[in-house]
């Protein structure tokens, strides 16, 4: 194994000095307490705007401008009470279908994804450039333009109507987004790992599930977040493909609390668009404990 | 360590081939139906005639509409009076927030698959008319399929294409209003503008207004680049604004117009060109319903939920509207109609005939929707309404500042194809090079005019 | 299974200087985990068989999702198409009009500023932060939730109006100037600032190159820090020599696919500026230009022939990037 070699740059960042302490000292306990305020400084800033909204969303609806400020002086849960079902909006049912097609897209997207990713990573085959290449392509061409021969497609299909045009794709990996990001990520695992698992016996798909897979986790947990949170916050797709009210997700929910030729209700607007961060946050925290604190302590060693 | 392996090159660029075909062959399934060349159920229903939009009331019905929350709940509470009335009829409602709305409408439109009913408003009917997604429904009126005998002529023909073609018929009518916070006006000393008044007495008025209002409240929102103003603008002067797809009104109109706002700006009597440009579109965050200036041009059903806003932010103040500016030329009101058109892929046109007709007259419906997208277009529904005692004090207003308009007989502004996408946001663009970027007002109007004309041009 | 022992071997700890040796034939620029020795033809067959057969869903999509519609846009980028009636053809008309039209060309040069300045912020940002967030402090899961709170939320009205309290002329960010004795401004209505406030907006959803970044970190195997410790290694030289080349594979990445992103922005614009790319079209974004004349105005001829302008621009950076890529991205899977 080789040895470190001398750092090629003179230049300190501040923030990476107490990554290792040389020695531990008294000056720790002062350096924490820094590292924790400046942390929980810069945290101030970041969360603001997120507390700004929660905030609005417990004043009432005619009250939610005009102040910078964060806690409300007439505290009222109203805003909840009406937008959960606000004229013929039914946020029950937007919740339950924005859950059952994130579900499935994020199935489908670490399935197909992971499976497609492990033969970029590991596999040699025939064409392998010019279908890497082809996959990378589609990243780069802006989805605006594709969006109308996509609903042509569908619409031939009959899918209008369904969640299938939200749903199928991903199952098919069309999100090369997630293949390369697993490309990238396998490809940090080495390949002793593979020839070992080979020595026992493994084929391809033993190398995959038993190797490749529980090692991916951190790279599997950040596909499923992402899948989550694109599909949560997806509005384009929902308006186009469901329009059947009783189809609808969240974030078409929220938009029907505007008009900009109407009434707006700014306050339900609030307090859902609050509610409806609940359920990614809620993955997230599980996500992170799950995948990405766990693979530190008991993937690798 | 390396070793070099081998690579087909030529079998790859037969893969890439190969896939190019299978493309071709989507390209060519995915090309499918199309609004011009619709399909055999459609039967071109011009050819029918004495007969056109008669038949069975029957089956399924997609109408698709834009709003929120109540007025969501009120085109449904018509559809359901509509269906108790035709069992048999089942209506699919398709709602969305107006930009939302015609975003679907357009990839909708891409594949044959418009809602039988979409509703339109005169300033993007020339976008679809022309293009053939909209059905003539003159020979629907004809026929005795639609009627509407209780809707004026003026506003009816706020439906037509440029063709002279009927596509939509207006069940609601909307007009601009200068809304005025009446309360700082009275402060202020100035009271409301009087009857009748001219731009020249509005740029007094404001001007007058500014002396005496409170540190940082502005006496009018800055509105050079609000296409309504400028409507307003050149109906007062007799102008005509389109006439063959391109603009019609002089350079030295628009100059003006600019100028007269300018002067106020550099008087300080208007908010600044940077509050105006991060202003939000919606009613309840507009500046004059935050109590932020004294006045603005809104739609004139603004006015309830902005005071709604007003009230829990400055209680006490009061917001009313009164007609736009008029001149020489005419009261420079005009109307922004919306209503229901029927589309030429509609597969149930007796139907949406029958729809479109209960909305035009059924007393009921119309109670229920209480002019919430506009004042009605029926006259008779509109003195019910107003005659309803339970009618909030503001609707009365508003609606019966939409008699006064309406009573005037305004004039019918007919937009050109692309007119929202090509002049409304290039209007407030071109001001913006004025206010913001320094290019003096008649050079401004000179590149705007010749910009949205190539634009109007290359439709 | 011998994971530890072969762990320490394969990954990250390399002398640049060694680099050249190892380093892949040009062939393998775009063939990532290629090269794994001579095979017997059996076996490749085999491998090969099997590769199909991972890929089959992708494969799948690919052909009946993705090209269609890729190539159908292409196909339209030389016609006139108003969504309504058929596309017409009219050969490069689109791509020529690109060269005169005003708008395009401030649309270029706002997204080029953007992305000049956005992409170091959010990759110098992100990679700060998931470093610090990467030791072992105290309340971890609360900051790490913390700092990504903002990127969960989707890019709805609700944080258009957020910017607008933040940034507006009676923002907070002003309030906390006028504490400073300094007069503000409309940072989003002055045109001069508006893509600042917004490049604000995409440093603050940083969140996405960060977890990418901290899930890489997480991998860095422990084992290596340690051998680099008894070696004698500073901290420094073992950021340097362990973290970063353990990393580079996702730095390639956050890079490549960030700037990519930057370049195809469009969210943030629409929702701040209502759709319009105002004041004066200073956060005009390429792509919101092309939505604007593919959807709003209804010409998805000249739309696409914009995107696919953008995509050759991407596909050339892109291979740059592949190219540069074998001078400092480490894998592991090399030796």
């Amino acid at each position: 194994m080789t040895t470190a070699t001398p750092s090629p740059t003179s230049a300190t960042p501040a923030l990476l000095r107490p990554v290792f302490p040389r020695r531990p000292s008294r000056n720790r306990v002062v350096i924490s307490l820094a590292r924790h305020l400046s942390l929980l400084l810069v945290l101030v800033v970041v969360l603001y705007p997120l507390l700004w909204m929660a905030g609005a969303s417990v004043r009432p609806s005619n009250e939610a401008f005009g102040t910078l400020g964060l806690w409300p002086s007439n505290f009222t849960l109203e805003n909840y009470a009406t937008g959960w079902s606000y004229g013929s909006l039914n946020f029950s049912r937007y919740f339950v279908n924005s859950l059952v097609i994130s579900v499935l897209c994020i199935i489908g997207n670490v399935v197909s994804c992971s499976l497609a990713a492990y033969a970029f990573a590991r596999l040699e085959f025939p064409f392998k450039r010019v279908m890497f290449a082809l996959m990378l392509g589609t990243l780069l061409l802006p989805y605006h333009v594709t969006l109308v021969p996509q609903y042509v497609l569908f619409n031939n299909l009959a899918w209008i109507n369904t969640i299938l045009p939200l749903t199928v794709p991903k199952f098919l990996a069309t999100d090369a987004f997630f293949i390369f990001l697993m490309v990238q990520f396998i490809r940090t695992l080495p390949r002793e790992l593979d020839d070992a698992a080979r020595l026992d016996g493994c084929g391809h798909v033993g190398i995959f599930r038993r190797v490749i897979l529980p090692l991916s986790l951190p790279a599997l947990g950040t596909t499923a977040l992402f899948t989550f949170i694109r599909t949560w916050d997806d509005f384009l797709g929902p308006l186009l493909y469901l329009n059947d009210p009783a189809k609808w997700t969240v974030t078409q929910g929220l938009n029907g609390f505007l008009d900009a030729t109407g009434e707006s209700a700014f306050g339900p607007l609030f307090a859902m668009a609050t509610l409806s961060l609940a359920p990614i946050v809620g993955f997230f925290l599980v996500a992170q404990k799950l995948l990405i604190e766990g693979i530190a302590t008991s993937g690798l060693k | 360590m390396m070793s070099p392996h081998t690579r087909p090159r030529r079998r790859a660029l037969g893969l890439v081939a190969g896939a190019a075909t299978f493309t071709l062959v989507l390209t060519a399934c995915s090309g499918g139906t199309r609004v011009g060349e619709t399909t055999q159920e459609s039967a071109a229903p011009e050819a029918s005639g004495a007969e056109a939009g008669l038949g069975d009331v029957e089956g399924t019905l997609r109408i698709a509409y834009w709003g929120s929350g109540p007025r969501v709940d009120l085109t449904n509470g018509v559809s359901d009076l509509f269906v108790a009335e035709n069992p048999g009829v089942t209506v699919e409602p398709e709602s969305a927030d107006f930009a939302a709305y015609f975003e679907r409408l357009n990839v909708q439109g891409s594949s044959g698959n418009l809602p039988c009913v979409p509703q339109m408003q005169g300033r993007q009917l020339a976008s679809y008319a022309t293009q053939g997604a909209l059905m003539d429904l003159d020979p629907l009126i004809e026929s005795g399929a639609i009627t509407v005998p209780d809707i004026p002529e003026e506003v009816i023909d706020t439906g037509r294409g440029p063709d002279g073609g009927l596509y939509f018929i207006p069940y609601g009518a909307a007009y601009d209003a200068v809304e005025i916070n009446a309360t700082l006006a009275e402060q202020a000393g100035v009271g409301l503008p009087e009857e009748g008044y001219t731009w020249e007495d509005f740029g007094e008025y404001i001007t007058e207004a500014q002396g005496s209002l409170p540190e940082g409240i502005a006496a009018a929102n800055l509105g050079g680049g609000l296409p309504n103003y400028f409507i307003a603008w050149t109906q007062a002067r007799g102008e005509e604004m389109f006439e063959d797809d391109q603009i019609a009104f002089s350079e030295e109109t628009l100059a003006e117009f600019w100028t007269f706002w300018e002067d106020l700006r550099n008087a300080g009597a208007t908010s600044t060109a940077q509050q105006r440009a991060e202003e939000p579109p919606q009613t309840e965050q507009r500046y004059v319903a935050q109590g932020k200036v004294m006045l603005d041009s809104v739609p004139g059903n603004a006015l309830t939920p902005g005071q709604a806003t007003l009230s829990g932010l400055a209680p006490g103040q009061e917001l009313t509207t009164v007609a736009m500016p008029s001149g020489e030329g005419g009261s420079g009101n005009v109307l922004f109609t919306s209503g229901w058109a029927i589309s030429a892929n509609c597969d149930n046109v007796p139907t949406a005939a029958a729809f479109i007709d209960f909305w035009a007259n059924n007393d009921e419906a119309a109670a229920l929707f209480a002019s919430n997208n506009g004042g009605v277009t029926n006259t008779r529904h509109l003195q019910q309404q107003l005659d309803n005692p339970e009618l909030p004090a503001l609707k009365k207003h508003e609606l019966e500042l939409y008699q006064q308009v309406i009573e005037a007989k305004p004039p019918t502004v007919s937009y050109p194809a692309g007119y929202q996408a090509n002049f409304e946001t290039a209007f407030n663009r071109a001001y913006e090079t004025v206010s913001l970027g320094g290019t003096s007002p008649e050079d401004a109007a000179a590149a705007f005019i010749a910009e949205v004309n190539a634009a109007f041009g290359a439709q | 299974m011998t994971t530890k022992d072969s762990r320490l071997t394969g990954a990250g700890v390399r002398r640049r200087g060694d680099r050249t040796s190892v380093l892949p034939d040009v062939d393998d620029l775009t063939d990532p985990g290629s090269s794994h020795g001579r095979r017997a033809s059996g076996q490749a067959r085999r491998e090969a068989l099997a590769a199909y057969g991972f890929l089959t869903p992708w494969l799948a999509g690919m052909l009946l999702l993705t090209l269609g519609p890729m190539a159908y846009s292409l196909y339209l980028s030389f016609t006139r198409y108003n969504l309504l009636t058929p596309p017409e053809w009219q050969g490069l008309a689109n791509y020529q009009r690109m060269l005169v039209d005003p708008r395009f060309k401030a649309s270029v040069g706002v997204t080029l500023e953007y992305v000049a300045v956005a992409v170091p912020l959010i990759l110098i940002v992100s990679m700060l932060v998931a470093m610090v967030l990467n030791q072992g402090i105290r309340f971890l899961p609360f900051y790490r939730a913390s700092f990504y709170l903002p990127s969960l939320v989707g890019a709805s009205v609700a944080i258009s109006m957020l910017w607008r309290t933040m940034f507006g002329g009676d923002g907070v960010f002003n309030a906390f100037l006028a504490r400073l004795g300094i007069e503000g401004q409309s940072w989003i209505g002055n045109p001069d600032t508006a893509l600042y406030s917004l490049v604000a907006l995409s440093v603050w959803t940083f969140g996405a190159p960060m977890i990418i970044f901290l899930a890489g970190l997480r991998q860095v195997p422990k084992e290596l820090y340690e051998a680099a410790m008894v070696d004698g290694a500073g901290p420094l030289r073992r950021f340097f020599s362990i973290t970063l080349p353990t990393l580079t594979p996702l730095i390639f990445f956050n890079v490549l696919l960030t700037t990519v992103n930057a370049f195809q922005a469009f969210t943030p614009a629409y929702v701040i500026s209502n759709g319009n790319g105002g004041p004066l079209d200073s956060t005009l974004f390429y792509t919101l230009y092309l939505y604007q004349r593919g959807f709003t105005q209804l010409e998805m001829g000249y739309a696409s022939a914009m995107a696919w302008a953008l995509t050759v621009v991407l596909g050339l950076f892109t291979a740059f990037m592949f190219a540069t890529a074998r001078f400092w991205v480490y894998y592991g899977d090399e030796r």
